[in-house]
C-alpha cells in the first residue's frame, strides 16, 4: 500500500477533507521495498557504557503491519525503538528503515516517523503551549526555513481534535495531567503524518475510555492510510488486531511471532505468569502494609 | 543628582552614543539569554565570558606593542569555548561541570596574567573597561559590529523559530520530529560566543553574563509562552542597560555592576508578583 497524505489526514480527522490537497494524491515518498524497517545483528551502546544495551537484533516489518513489542522493565524496548528512529547511535550491525540506512539519512528518516516517548517530565513553569507542542512534531514535515502555514495549523487542530485536546489549545502543557499530556504527545507525532509510528507506552497513563478511544484511532490510520504501527505496550493485552508480537529480555529479542502463536507460546506465559506474580507480591505487601 | 542635571552636563553625542551602545547590548544579551536559560547552558555562558576575558587581555597585551583590536582575540577565545563544548553538550552523560570549572578559572588565571604584562598607563583605562564595562571608550566600528550581531541574531530567530522551539522543549523529541538538534545547539553557542565578546567593551566580562540571564529569568516569571519570552526579554534587557547607563552616572558605579544592579532588581520584583512564583522558586528549595 502507498502512502499518501491526503489518506492520512481523512483518517485522522474526516475535517480536514476540505483542505486536503488534490495533487498529494499520488504517494507522498515510495519507499523502495515491501519491507519498511530492517534491522539486521543490530547493537546499540549507550555513551560511555561498555556493555551493549540491545545486542543482535535483527528484525523486519513490512508495510501496514501491527507490531505489540512486550518485556520487563529494563529489556531495551525503548532503546530498540530509538535505535529504529536512529536517535542512538549503532555500534555493530544495519539499521534500515524506507530502505535508507539510519547512520546516513536519520534526519530524512525520522520526518517520515512519529515517536511517542515514555516519559511525561515536562516542568509545569516550562513556557511551552500545547498548540506548539502539536506543532513541533509536523516541523521536520515543513521543512528548516519554510514557513508555518495555516494548513499546518488547521493540521494541528484535526490532531488535538483527534484525541480530543482541542480545549488545551493554549494551556501550557506542564499544567497538563500525565494522561493528558500524553494524548497531546500523541496528536504531535500524528500531526507529522507519519508513515510510521513508534509508541512508547502510549497509553501507560490513560484511563480506560481513553485508551479505547486512542487505539481506535491508531487502527483506523492503519486500516485506512497503511500506517506500519510499533507499540510498546503493556497495558492493552495483545489486541486481536496485531500483527507480531515482540518479547525482548536483557537487550535481546527472545520471541517474535504471529499474535495466535505468541499468545500459546510458553514464553509468552512465563513473562504473563511473571507479571501477574509480581503484581501478586505487589498487592500481598500492600495488604500487609494496609493492616 | 538630578537626572536633568545630568543630561545638561553630557554632550548630545555622547548621551546617543551611551543609549545606543546600552540598547544594543541589552538586545543581544536577553535574546541570547532566551537560548541560555531554556536550554540550561548558563554555566557555558559563563565560561565564554571569561574565556572572553582572557582573549581581550591578550588583545590589549598585544596591542600595546602593534596595532590590535581585543575585540579579534576575545571573539576567537570564546568561540574556541564553543567549539570545544559543543560536542560536550551534545553528550548527555559527560558532566561538562567540571570542564566548565577549569575552563572558567584558567580564562580568569590567563587574563590577569595578560592584563599584568601591559604598560601601566594602559592597565587603569582599558584593563578596567573589558573587566566592568565603560561606553567611553567605544568607536562606531564597536556599534557597528554589536549592530550586526543583533541583526544576525534576530534574523536567525525569525527563520529558525520553529526549530528553535523544538530543540527548546526537548532534545529527543526535536530529534525524533527530523530537526538536527546538533547544528541548532552549535548556532546558539556560535551567537553566544559573538554576543558576550562584542558586548564585553560595554557590559564588562565579569558582568555580561548576568545581562544574559536576568532578563529572560525575569520575563520567565510571567510568560507562558515562547513568543512572548522571544518579545519581552529584550525588553526588559534593554530597559535594564539603559537604567544601568543611568545609574552608572549618577553615582559613578561602573557601568556592569550599575545594569547588574538593575536588571536584578527588576528581576526581585517580578519574582514577588509573579504568578509561577510559588511553584519555581518554592520548588527549588524544598
Ligand atoms: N541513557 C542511558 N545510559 C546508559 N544506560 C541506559 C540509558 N538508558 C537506559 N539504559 C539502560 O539500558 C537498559 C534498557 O533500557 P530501556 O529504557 O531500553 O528499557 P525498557 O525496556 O524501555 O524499560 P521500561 O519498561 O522500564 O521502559 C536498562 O538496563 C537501562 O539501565
Ligand atoms: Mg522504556
Amino acid at each position: 500500500m502507498s502512502f499518501s497524505s491526503n489518506t492520512f489526514l481523512q483518517a485522522l480527522n474526516p475535517k480536514l477533507s476540505e483542505i486536503l490537497n488534490p495533487r498529494a494524491e499520488k504517494a507522498l515518498q515510495e519507499g523502495s521495498t515491501d519491507e519498511i524497517i530492517v534491522l539486521d545483528s543490530a547493537t546499540t551502546v549507550y555513551e560511555g557504557e561498555r556493555i551493549p544495551t540491545i545486542q543482535d537484533i535483527s528484525l523486519r516489518v513490512k508495510k501496514g503491519e501491527i507490531l505489540f513489542i512486550i518485556g520487563p522493565n529494563g529489556a531495551g524496548k525503548t532503546t530498540l525503538l530509538e535505535t529504529i528512529c536512529g536517535i542512538l547511535p549503532l555500534r555493530e550491525g544495519s539499521v534500515e528503515v524506507f530502505g535508507l540506512s539510519t547512520k546516513k539519512y536519520g534526519h530524512q528518516i525520522r520526518k517520515r516517523i512519529g515517536y511517542v516517548i515514555q516519559e511525561m517530565d515536562f516542568d509545569p513553569s516550562e513556557p511551552f503551549l500545547v498548540k506548539d507542542v502539536v506543532l513541533i512534531g509536523r516541523i521536520g514535515l515543513i521543512g528548516v526555513g519554510k514557513r508555518v502555514t495555516k494548513r499546518d495549523w488547521e493540521i494541528v487542530r484535526a490532531s488535538l481534535e483527534a484525541v480530543g485536546m482541542e480545549a488545551f489549545w493554549g494551556r501550557p502543557i506542564g499544567k497538563l495531567s500525565a494522561g493528558q499530556q500524553q494524548k497531546v504527545m500523541i496528536a504531535s507525532a500524528l500531526a507529522g503524518e507519519p508513515e510510521v509510528l513508534l509508541l512508547d507506552e502510549p497509553f501507560a497513563n490513560l484511563d480506560i475510555n481513553a485508551r479505547h478511544d486512542i487505539y481506535q484511532l491508531l487502527l483506523k490510520l492503519n486500516r485506512e492510510a497503511g500506517v506500519t504501527i510499533l507499540c510498546v505496550s503493556h497495558n492493552l493485552g495483545i489486541p486481536p488486531e496485531t500483527d507480531k508480537v515482540i518479547l525482548m529480555q536483557n537487550g535481546r529479542i527472545i520471541m517474535n511471532s504471529e499474535r495466535e502463536k505468541a499468545l500459546t507460546s510458553p514464553l509468552y506465559k512465563a513473562f504473563i505468569e511473571l507479571s501477574q506474580a509480581e503484581k501478586g507480591v505487589y498487592n500481598a505487601a500492600k495488604t500487609a502494609q494496609e493492616k | 543628582m538630578d537626572l536633568l542635571f545630568l543630561f545638561s552636563r553630557l554632550s548630545l553625542q555622547l548621551l546617543f552614543k551611551v543609549i545606543l551602545g546600552a540598547t544594543l547590548a541589552g538586545m543581544a544579551c536577553s535574546l541570547i539569554g532566551v537560548f541560555v536559560v531554556h536550554l540550561k547552558i548558563t554555566a557555558i555562558g559563563f565560561s565564554m565570558s571569561h574565556a572572553a576575558f582572557a582573549g581581550a587581555a591578550l588583545g590589549l597585551l598585544i596591542n600595546s606593542y602593534l596595532s590590535f583590536d581585543p575585540l579579534i582575540s576575545a571573539s576567537i577565545f570564546a568561540i574556541a569555548v564553543a567549539l570545544l563544548l559543543g560536542p560536550m553538550s551534545e553528550k548527555t552523560r559527560l558532566n561538562p561541570n567540571v570542564v566548565l570549572g577549569i575552563i572558567f578559572t584558567l580564562s580568569l588565571a590567563l587574563g590577569f596574567i595578560f592584563l599584568s604584562f601591559l604598560p601601566s598607563g594602559v592597565v587603569s583605562s582599558e584593563a578596567v573597561q573589558i573587566l566592568w564595562g565603560s561606553v567611553f571608550g567605544l568607536d562606531w566600528l564597536d556599534f557597528l559590529l554589536l549592530g550586526l550581531v543583533n541583526l544576525a541574531i534576530v534574523a536567525i530567530i525569525i527563520i529558525f523559530y520553529k526549530e528553535f522551539l523544538a530543540t527548546m522543549f526537548h532534545r529527543k523529541v526535536a530529534l525524533a520530529a527530523g530537526i538536527n538538534v546538533s547544528f541548532f545547539n552549535f548556532l546558539i553557542l556560535f551567537l553566544t560566543a559573538l554576543t558576550v565578546s562584542f558586548t564585553l567593551k560595554i557590559v564588562g566580562a565579569l558582568l555580561v553574563y548576568a545581562l544574559i540571564v536576568n532578563p529572560t529569568s525575569t520575563v520567565y516569571q510571567f510568560a507562558y509562552d515562547t513568543k512572548k519570552i522571544f518579545i519581552f526579554s529584550p525588553v526588559v534587557g534593554i530597559i535594564s542597560a539603559i537604567g544601568g547607563v543611568l545609574l552608572s552616572f549618577m553615582t559613578n558605579f561602573p557601568i556592569g555592576s550599575s545594569i547588574i544592579i538593575v536588571s536584578s532588581i527588576i528581576f526581585v520584583v517580578s519574582v514577588i508578583f509573579s504568578p509561577k512564583k510559588r511553584r519555581g522558586i518554592v520548588q527549588q528549595h524544598q
